[in-house]
């Protein structure tokens, strides 16, 4: 069963094998890459006459920046605030703004996940990670991995809350372009 | 008649099946150490094969018939990126390697695309130094018609891989055409990606046996093993060669990983019991490869003996 409300692969000829194989093969990249569950909508349309490929997704957004409250306890103590930290994945990130926050010398790391941090100013708002951002870049490398390798012509409109990816062998008009969004808004409406 | 097949077993004793294929007349092509595990790539003598038999079940090793042993097959892909590489080409490297067959990966620097695919001069020489390639494509059957012009001047059979049906007539330049690969982002696991891996197999068995019958409408002067086993002795650096397998056999010849301008006198010079040199009966010139020795045994019919 598809993770997604909607995935729609439409081709033209005879390449009804490769899309359904492209079909299999996106699942497989974006599963590894872990982005399936953040895109609702996919629609991919395939013209190897031409040759174009074209992807355009419908994201669930809504992903909230990771603060430091989220990765572990903030607590006050003497002198300043202790950070618990609960998910060691985001360790280094989380160093990283409490330096440019507080300056090194300030962020004491007495044990592996606990940090002291001498200073009156709560940490517990600061933004570790912008998540939102790193899945668009994230979804960029995906769609490369996913478009055939010798499309190195592309385009990619990343917006709020989809994004419309083109790759050819050849280079590509304004018209094209938007013959192509013309395409896709036809299969969204069929 | 010499028997291709494969021994798996522990290194413990592993000298004693050394020792008998040498009694009997065999060459060892191959030898794997992997910790506690060795495996060894045999030719044997077919009538002698009950003994080998007996003393590989005394030592609890496996024997299978390894079809495709001595020789050198090529796996291209389009180019070395993450599009296509590793799953399957791996996955069919391995296939071809469990057979006894020695795999090299080849990427080509500007095979991909549809209308840009392309091959330069470098890279079919050096496909054509294997004994058959394999050419593994995508998804799509207008891309894989036009790619025919990758493979359309190598010389050794060409085994193409992709995904749609297409009947043979369509790709005239290919020695088969095995369908239901094409482009896929998993590890083969699923019982019909086993076998279709079987039948790139069996395609390449049948493209070598087909170049082995026209060897023999011609026969070589010697065979590649006893040119192995020749050069191995004679010229004795060869072991000490960083290469995995410093000497690698092809149907029609051998490669020998030591230099060229420093090597090649010594491996031209290396006699036989006959009394013959191997500059006499063979071609020996620069591989594509590296700085490698390439050794082509001439047919009977230019030197006008076989022994």
């Amino acid at each position: 069963m598809d993770p997604m409300e909607v995935f729609k692969v439409e081709f033209t000829g005879e390449e009804e094998f490769g899309a359904r194989k492209y079909r299999e093969l996106i699942m497989d990249i974006l599963q590894d890459l872990g982005l399936i569950r953040s895109i609702g909508r996919l629609y991919v349309y395939i013209d190897i006459k031409r040759p174009v490929f074209v992807v355009y997704g419908l994201l669930r957004t809504g992903v909230p920046p990771l603060r430091v409250r989220d990765v572990g306890d903030v607590l006050k103590v003497e002198g300043g605030y202790q950070v618990k930290v609960n998910d060691e994945v985001h360790m280094s990130k989380l160093l990283q703004v409490l330096w440019e926050t507080y300056g090194r010398e300030r962020v004491d790391q007495p044990q592996r996940d606990t940090l002291i941090i001498a200073s009156d100013k709560d940490p517990a708002d600061l933004v570790v990670a912008d998540l939102e951002n790193e899945f668009r870049q994230d979804l960029t490398d995906g769609l490369i991995r996913i478009a055939p390798e010798g499309f190195r012509n592309r385009k990619n409109e990343m917006g709020k809350d989809s994004f419309f990816f083109v790759a050819a062998e050849e280079g590509f008009s304004p018209e094209l372009i938007s013959e192509l969004k013309e395409k896709i808004r036809s299969m969204e409406n069929a | 008649m010499l028997e291709p097949v494969m021994f798996t077993g522990g290194v413990y004793k592993h000298d004693l099946v050394i020792e008998m294929i040498e009694d009997l007349g065999g060459y060892v092509l191959q030898k794997n150490v992997t910790q506690s595990e060795i495996i060894l790539l045999l030719l044997v003598p077919s009538e002698d094969m009950k003994s080998l038999q007996a003393l590989v079940k005394e030592l609890r090793g496996e024997l299978v018939r390894a079809p495709l042993a001595g020789t050198e097959v090529a796996v291209i892909t389009p180019t070395l990126a993450i599009h296509h590489l590793p799953h399957l080409a791996c996955d069919i490297a391995e296939y071809l390697r469990r057979n006894g067959t020695k795999t090299n990966m080849i990427g080509l620097s500007r095979g991909v695309g549809r209308e840009i695919a392309q091959i330069n001069e470098y890279e079919v020489d050096l496909v054509n130094e294997h004994d058959a390639a394999v050419f593994i494509f995508g998804n799509f059957v207008d891309c894989i018609r036009k790619k025919e012009s990758l493979y359309r001047n190598i010389d050794v059979p060409v085994v193409v891989t992709g995904g749609p049906e297409i009947p043979k007539e369509e790709l005239p330049y290919a020695f088969e055409y095995v369908s239901a690969v094409g482009r896929i982002a998993h590890r083969a696991r699923k019982a019909s990606e086993l076998g279709m891996l079987d039948r790139i197999v069996s395609a390449v068995g049948r493209a070598l046996d087909q170049t082995r019958e026209e060897i023999a409408k011609d026969p070589l002067t010697t065979s590649p093993p006893r040119v192995m086993d020749a050069v191995r002795e004679q010229v004795p650096e060869v072991e000490y060669s960083f290469s995995p397998l410093p000497i690698a056999l092809n149907l029609n010849g051998i490669r020998v990983k030591l230099p060229y301008g420093q090597f090649k006198d010594r491996v031209r010079d290396v006699t036989f019991d006959e009394g013959v040199s191997l500059g006499e009966i063979a071609t020996i010139s620069p591989s594509r490869m590296k700085e490698y020795i390439l050794v082509r045994i001439r047919p009977s019919s230019e030197t006008g003996f076989v022994f």
